[in-house]
């Protein structure tokens, strides 16, 4: 995990520049996302309140992070909440946030143990309840010594607000147009020792991008299972590493791009 | 005000068997006070008064200062700590102290500076060195004279007042003393008059002579108590020290990772603190200052004089005052070889206080009302969860947060002179500076105080509120601002090369070359300082090499 020491995404290069071993199945992904998709439609079909299915997704999660930990996968990113997530109603977004806090006060000493280390992407909205806030901030906190598996979960998360922020912070850098870059521009953005995404996995067959990691999934695989995440488990995670691994990957027909970098 | 001290060859290696300096540091060009330093007890004829230009006879006894003296004795004392606070609340109670106490002085907001300083200036003033006191005497006497002004009932006070500075060294003396007695090892009358001699030097080192200060120790207790029974008030900067500072000590640096921590061991030690300081007070000054008097407290106060006591049965590096001051100031910052273990441990417990926040059970279901009555996540927190600015971006801080933290020095919620005196006091205490060099700089600080006021004072109420500098923060950078950054430059750049060299850098931020400076060769330059001087002062950055320089509790 030398990587994650690395100061700005631009030195980092992604896991799929080992190039092609043998037999031409391509290595573990890198760095895998998941739009965690179908919570209500999984409730709604066992007439139950949408809420129940945020609830049956804890499970899913968790299978998804030790089946990707012990599968090798060195960056995990879960996209949990989105800006546009906001425009649900009240009493869904209230439960959410409880829940979400509760699971991360669950789940926080596993976390620890298993040298996961965990992060927050987003999480700026002034409507994120102040504890929640807090205890992200706390098990960002205590796990960000862990050299195991990286967990990047967006939470109140905006690609095109990342995208934003970064050219405020290029701006405010006082950056001439010459040298802003394809790289200098992936420095400024939140995390940017983060890897480009080489999987992304949608679950409940939504083929759709969602604002989600928009600089980070340029050159992204996309798999789109059919299961509801709530259904989701680790051998449906294990079956799309697989089918990313059948991939030919090629880049537009360039070898070894770095992330960011200029082609 | 020149100490003047006789051509004797004084401060010989300590150790020596004729160091003949005895006296010679305090007494002056007057006769008068020397004769009882060198007269210990039973061995010397009492109070016969040798000539005023030869060494004391008494050819046995240590030198008067320096490693062998009994102010070195007690320096590492634990128990030195609990008489250090008494004495200051005696010289608070004094009507005069107190009223420059709580007009200029820093000690609520930055008291572990003032800390470090005094102890710095009384180890000066007791060291071996004859030149190095003359020097700090000076330093201290300028330093005292700007400070006048009238208490909060329009009487006048002077910090240059020469009754008013014997009773510090009086009350140095007496606490001392009693903290001796009230830990059972009284001192002996010999040792008692030898260390008198010695707060007599003190005084004399600062004032020319110690005339304000009875000869002996015989004279010296009438004296102590007319002052405690006629003299002392409860004044508010007494109050203060007993009643709020313990309450509110601000963490060292060393501690500043770990706020729970810090608050938690307050709450605890503070009110135990001050319980045990009442106790210690004269009973004369208690019943006048209305004090109160708990059950049990003597008991506590005795049994922490005790147990400070027993700290001198160990190993003597663990208790040395020096080190654990300097442990007190280290920050992450710091180029200090113990700053990665200290930062290694202060991470540790913050992680500790991270898990045990997350594992503390919820209040129940009743938490977390609908969204949009939340007023904002903290801004600590956010900044934390997300950690993607990268280094080079300094954190802003809001123009509040600055003005409590760097530009109220004494924690007033004012901007006046005192506060502006204070920074220009703590930037010549660091560079140690010299005259003319010294006035330069507090020159530069009052103009730029004048400006400020022009600006900022929209009321005309002659001090700044942190509103009225809130709302004119953009004209903070004016050219006052800019000479009080030359100035400092000036005053930093010692070998006067135009650019600020790695041990100049050091004096001015306790602290090594960032890297980044390192690398540009030629150190910092005037420019460069200037810019950031006045980036840190205006733009309201922290996180840079200046905020431990005023911000430092």
């Amino acid at each position: 995990m030398g990587v994650t020491e690395e100061p700005g995404s631009g030195r980092v290069r992604t896991g799929a520049d080992a190039g092609p071993d043998d037999g031409g199945a391509r290595p573990v992904p890198r760095h895998v996302a998941c739009v965690m998709d179908g919570n209500g439609r999984w409730a709604q079909s066992r007439s139950l309140p949408r809420t129940a299915g945020h609830q049956a997704a804890e499970a899913a999660v968790l299978d998804v992070i030790e089946a990707a930990r012990s599968a090798g996968v060195a960056w995990l990113s879960l996209y949990a909440f989105s800006t546009e997530n906001w425009n649900r109603p009240g009493p869904e977004i209230d439960h959410l946030m409880r829940l979400v806090r509760r699971v991360v006060r669950k789940h926080a000493p596993l976390l620890l143990a298993r040298g996961i280390r965990c992060r927050f992407l987003g999480v700026t909205d002034p409507r994120v309840p102040r504890e929640l806030a807090r205890d992200f901030a706390d098990l960002t906190l205590l796990t960000e010594e862990n050299r195991g598996m990286t967990l990047t979960v967006a939470f109140d998360h905006g690609g095109r607000r990342d995208i934003v922020e970064a050219a405020r912070a290029l701006i405010r850098g006082g950056v001439t147009a010459d040298e802003v870059t394809e790289r200098t521009f992936a420095e400024h953005l939140p995390h940017p020792d983060t890897p480009d995404v080489d999987l992304v996995i949608r679950t409940s067959g939504e083929q759709r991008i969602s604002n989600f990691m928009l600089w980070q999934v340029a050159y992204a695989e996309w798999v789109f299972p059919e299961a509801l995440w709530p259904d989701f488990r680790a051998p449906d995670f294990l079956a799309c590493l697989h089918a990313y691994r059948r991939r030919d990957r090629r880049f537009g027909g360039l070898p070894a791009p770095t992330n960011g970098a200029p082609r | 005000m020149t100490p003047a001290p006789p051509p004797t060859p004084s401060d010989g290696p300590p150790t020596g068997p004729r160091p003949g300096s005895s006296g010679g540091p305090s007494a002056g060009p007057s006769a008068g006070p020397s004769e009882e330093v060198t007269a210990p007890g039973a061995t010397a004829p009492p109070r016969t008064p040798p000539p005023a230009d030869e060494p004391p006879p008494a050819a046995d006894a240590p030198p008067l200062f320096g490693p062998g003296s009994r102010f070195h004795s007690f320096a590492d004392d634990p128990r030195w700590a609990l008489a250090l606070i008494r004495a200051t609340v005696l010289e608070a109670a004094h009507p005069q102290v107190g009223a420059a106490l709580a007009d200029n002085s820093t000690f609520v907001t930055h008291p572990w500076r003032r800390l470090r300083n005094t102890f710095r200036s009384l180890r000066r003033m007791f060291g071996a060195d004859q030149a190095a006191r003359e020097r700090e005497a000076a330093r201290l006497n300028r330093l005292h004279a700007r400070m006048s002004g009238t208490d909060g009932r329009g009487r006048g006070y002077d910090a240059m007042d020469r009754p008013t500075r014997a009773w510090v060294a009086a009350t140095l003396f007496e606490s001392t003393v009693t903290m001796c007695r009230l830990s059972g090892q009284p001192l002996d009358p010999e040792t008692t008059e030898r260390m008198y001699a010695e707060y007599r030097g003190f005084l004399a080192a600062l004032d020319g002579d110690a005339d304000e200060l009875p000869p002996t120790v015989s004279e010296f207790w009438p004296y102590f108590d007319r002052v405690v029974e006629t003299e002392l008030e409860n004044t508010e900067a007494a109050r203060i020290i007993l009643y709020h500072l313990f309450d509110h000590l601000p963490a060292p640096a060393l501690f500043e990772g770990a706020p729970t921590l810090w608050a938690a061991g307050r709450a605890v030690v503070g009110p135990l603190l001050g319980a045990v300081t009442v106790a210690s007070l004269p009973e004369p000054y208690r019943r006048r200052a209305a004090l109160p008097e708990l059950p049990g407290a003597r008991t506590l106060m005795r049994g922490a004089y005790l147990t400070a006591g027993l700290a001198r049965f160990l190993p003597p590096g663990w208790i040395s005052a020096e080190s654990i001051l300097d442990l007190l100031f280290l920050s992450p910052g710091s180029d200090d070889p113990r700053t990665r273990t200290v930062t290694a441990l202060r991470d540790r417990m913050r992680r500790a206080g991270a898990l045990l926040r997350l594992l503390t059970p919820l209040a129940g279901a009743a938490e977390g009302p609908g969204p949009g009555t939340y007023p904002g996540a903290p801004a600590d927190a956010r900044t934390e969860a997300r950690t993607g600015t990268g280094p080079a971006t300094f954190a802003r801080r809001t123009a509040e947060e600055f003005f409590r933290t760097v530009l109220d020095q004494t924690g007033d919620g004012r901007l006046d002179w005192p506060d502006l005196a204070a920074m220009a006091r703590e930037l010549a205490t660091r560079l140690d500076l010299d005259e003319p060099e010294e006035t330069r700089l507090y020159d530069a600080f009052a103009a730029w105080w004048r400006e400020l006021q022009a600006a900022l004072d929209t009321d005309g109420d002659g001090w700044i509120s942190a509103r009225e500098y809130a709302a004119g923060v953009p004209s903070l950078a004016g050219p006052a601002l800019i000479r009080v950054a030359e100035v400092l430059f000036d005053a930093t750049d010692r070998d006067g090369d135009g650019a600020i060299g790695a041990d100049e850098y050091h004096a001015l931020f306790r602290t090594a070359f960032r890297r980044d400076l390192d690398t540009t060769g030629g150190g910092y330059g005037r420019s460069a300082f200037v810019g950031d001087f006045l980036a840190f002062m205006s733009g309201r950055r922290s996180g840079t090499p200046y905020d431990p320089l005023l911000a430092d509790a």
